[in-house]
């Protein structure tokens, strides 16, 4: 058995599959600094998902296609953020409906344009990189044989790092989250910061969503997500709602998820339902051990309601 | 006056008694009696997931809405009931008068033996002949070791890399009797070929994120030809084959080998060498005359022989020789000249391969 191709196989699925996560968590992270707390990634997610896929299949551009999903995701977070600060819902049940309503609808649309077809991308997509690290084992070829998507996303990941850490738009949005009276005393609006960290949460887990159905796996069906909304809020908490901390949390959890495929491999023999349990494990040993310190937003969760009771 | 009424004062009353005996009867505690009663007009099924998966919920499904169209029987359908409870759902389909529920996934097992004993209403179950009681609960058997031999037999003469893999989506009977008749098979014409054994997870039916995942590592560890049970899951499979086969020559591709319903039509047949078909049309059809005959509650088993199960067409790809060699094996296991282990738990496939394949 080839040890190397085996453990580059890991390694290059672990970066793969941790895309969608990243780009959702870092999404959801966004979303709490200014003070909304979206449980709805999942089915945030999902609708995207299937709408990349259709807007693919359709066109035939991938391209095109993560942008619909994006575009999706872009909607169901403006929704979202209105309905939350505006409409003042419970951030939790609106969450919690968008996952539901999100699901549902997906598999419902699925199934009407659908029928029982099960349709499935070409997998022509670009890899740009491909062959430049070969002269490092295992990880050279692991990193750079990927898709162009994924370098995409890292650069989102950075991109998103720097408007929230070092620019006035990035302040104004933790303000939102931190200190939302103090925001509108300086004249800024909160209703506006949140619900465009809502459109910016929104269209990440969107991308996400269409990473998964025409990046990771070329095809869609209900509950393709398989809960990765929910953990890309653990996750979310677990990077301290700072992306670049997430970007590692993520990839430690998608190492985590290969290992027990690397030691099935390896025919060490221990029972696969406690594999499969190592990368939850991790994350609830991991948010035990570093999530202790973290501090969420002081009004994160709370819906605004001005200086004087007003919106 | 009499003590005694005049006896035809008290014929008179027989017809009332009988009126309330019937009448008592009816609304007594279920029997087995009532369950045989009237010629089925209605069944209903109800499967953990969708009904159009390409895979164990929409063979299922599909095969009863033939019999029905066959027998003039209405069906119902109640598709993604999921692995809790369904007693809620069961007992919905019992007020609506379905005179047979098939619980077709082997999770449920136990509570629908349980609601037809308390209900009265008949049953049929997946993969626990334990719990067959007659006219209330028959048993289907899906033991499909025998053509999952086949496919072993095929894997082990069509492998240029003397690595096959065995990718399944949790270890449920269904999938367990398979694993050991693909191993048997294997053995039987490749006994030095490596055979890697992999679980995506307890219950990763339509996990196809982490199927892909694990048929990309076992491709990277040799393997070229997968045979892959996963339902939803399956898809991941075929699309990590899909993408490792792009560019490379014909005689390089990795093949995939699939169970229970026939892909080769679809955009996922493309590098399909085989399948290992379920045909529950003839036990279904065997279920309902039981039910009007009064001697429903026994076990069916599908096999070879009563075509159950088979094997799919083999790809066109293949070897004559190969193809030869797998129906006379097919002969043989209908003549009783090869006999396949039946293995349904999982401890049970984890001890087998290793005897097999010793690691």
């Amino acid at each position: 058995m080839n040890v190397e191709a085996v453990l580059t196989a890991l390694l290059a699925a672990a970066i793969l599959s941790s895309t969608a996560l990243l780009l959702a968590a870092v999404g959801e992270a966004i979303s709490e600094r200014a003070g909304l707390l979206n449980l709805g990634i999942e089915g945030v997610m999902l609708i995207s998902s299937l709408a990349a896929f259709w807007l693919t299949l359709e066109s035939g551009s991938t391209a095109l296609g993560l942008l619909g999903g994006g575009a999706a995701g872009l909607l169901c977070g403006i929704v979202f953020g209105l309905l939350a600060t505006i409409g003042r819902a419970d951030q939790v049940v609106l969450g919690l409906g968008t996952t539901l309503a999100g699901g549902g609808g997906s598999a419902f649309l699925f199934r009407e344009i659908y029928g029982s077809d099960q349709p499935l991308l070409a997998q022509g997509q670009g890899r740009p990189f491909q062959g430049l690290l070969d002269w490092l084992p295992v990880i050279g070829p692991a990193v750079a044989d990927q898709r162009w998507f994924i370098y995409v996303a890292w650069l989102l990941v950075f991109g998103a790092q720097f408007v929230v850490a070092r620019t006035t738009f990035g302040l104004r949005i933790r303000a939102a989250g931190e200190s939302p009276f103090g925001l509108e005393a300086v004249g800024g609006s909160v209703i506006r910061m949140r619900v465009a960290a809502a459109a910016i949460a929104g269209t990440l887990s969107g991308l996400g969503g269409a990473c998964v159905s025409v990046v990771e796996l070329g095809f869609f069906s209900p509950g393709i997500t398989a809960g990765a909304g929910f953990l890309a809020i653990a996750l979310a908490m677990l990077g301290r709602l700072s992306p670049v901390r997430i970007l590692f949390g993520t990839l430690a959890f998608g190492l985590l998820t290969g290992l027990d495929t690397g030691l099935q491999i390896a025919g060490v023999d221990v029972r696969p339902e406690f594999l499969a349990m190592l990368p939850y494990l991790g994350i609830v040993i991991a948010l035990v051990a570093f999530g202790r310190g973290t501090r969420l937003p002081r009004a994160l969760g709370k819906p605004y309601t001005g200086i004087a009771g007003s919106r | 006056m009499s003590r005694h009424r005049p006896i035809h004062n008290r014929l008179s009353l027989l017809p009332v008694g009988l009126a309330m005996l019937l009448v008592a009867q009816a609304l007594g505690p279920p029997t087995a009696a009532m369950a045989q009663d009237a010629a089925v007009e209605s069944v209903a099924i109800v499967t953990p997931a969708s009904r159009t998966n390409q895979g164990w919920d929409q063979q299922g499904v599909d095969n009863l809405v033939a019999v029905g169209e066959e027998l003039g029987i209405e069906v119902e359908v109640v598709e993604n009931a999921g692995y809790d409870d369904i007693t809620p759902i069961l007992n919905d389909l019992a007020d609506d008068g379905f005179d047979l529920i098939v619980c077709h996934a082997s999770g449920y097992q136990t509570v629908c033996p349980e609601f037809a004993q308390s209900s009265g209403v008949p049953v049929v179950v997946i993969e626990n002949p334990g719990a067959v009681a007659s006219a209330l609960v028959a048993d289907i058997e899906t033991q499909a070791q025998e053509a999952a031999y086949l496919a072993g037999v095929l894997a082990g003469l069509e492998t240029t890399t003397g690595t096959v893999a065995v990718v399944v989506s949790g270890e449920p009977p269904t999938w367990n009797f398979m694993t050991v008749g693909f191993a048997e098979g294997l053995h039987s014409v490749n006994p030095e070929a490596t055979l890697l054994y992999q679980v995506i997870g307890e219950a990763a039916y339509d996990d196809a994120p982490n199927a892909k995942r694990v048929t990309e590592s076992v491709i990277a560890a040799g393997a070229d030809i997968v045979f892959g049970m996963g339902d939803g899951a399956s898809f991941g499979m075929i699309q990590a084959i899909n993408e490792h086969n792009q560019n490379l020559p014909p005689e390089e591709v990795v093949m995939f080998i699939d169970v229970i319903g026939d892909k080769s039509g679809s955009d996922a047949g493309q590098y399909l060498l085989s399948s290992v078909l379920f045909d529950y049309r003839g036990a279904y059809t065997q279920l309902v005359q039981q039910l009007d005959e009064g001697t429903f509650g026994k076990v069916y088993t599908m096999s070879l022989e009563n075509e159950g199960v088979r094997l799919l067409e083999i790809a066109e790809s293949a070897d004559p020789e190969t193809v030869s060699h797998v129906e006379e094996t097919q002969a043989a296991i209908i003549d009783g000249s090869i006999e396949v282990s039946a293995v349904g738990d999982a401890d049970g496939v984890h001890g087998r391969l290793d005897e097999l394949f010793p690691r």
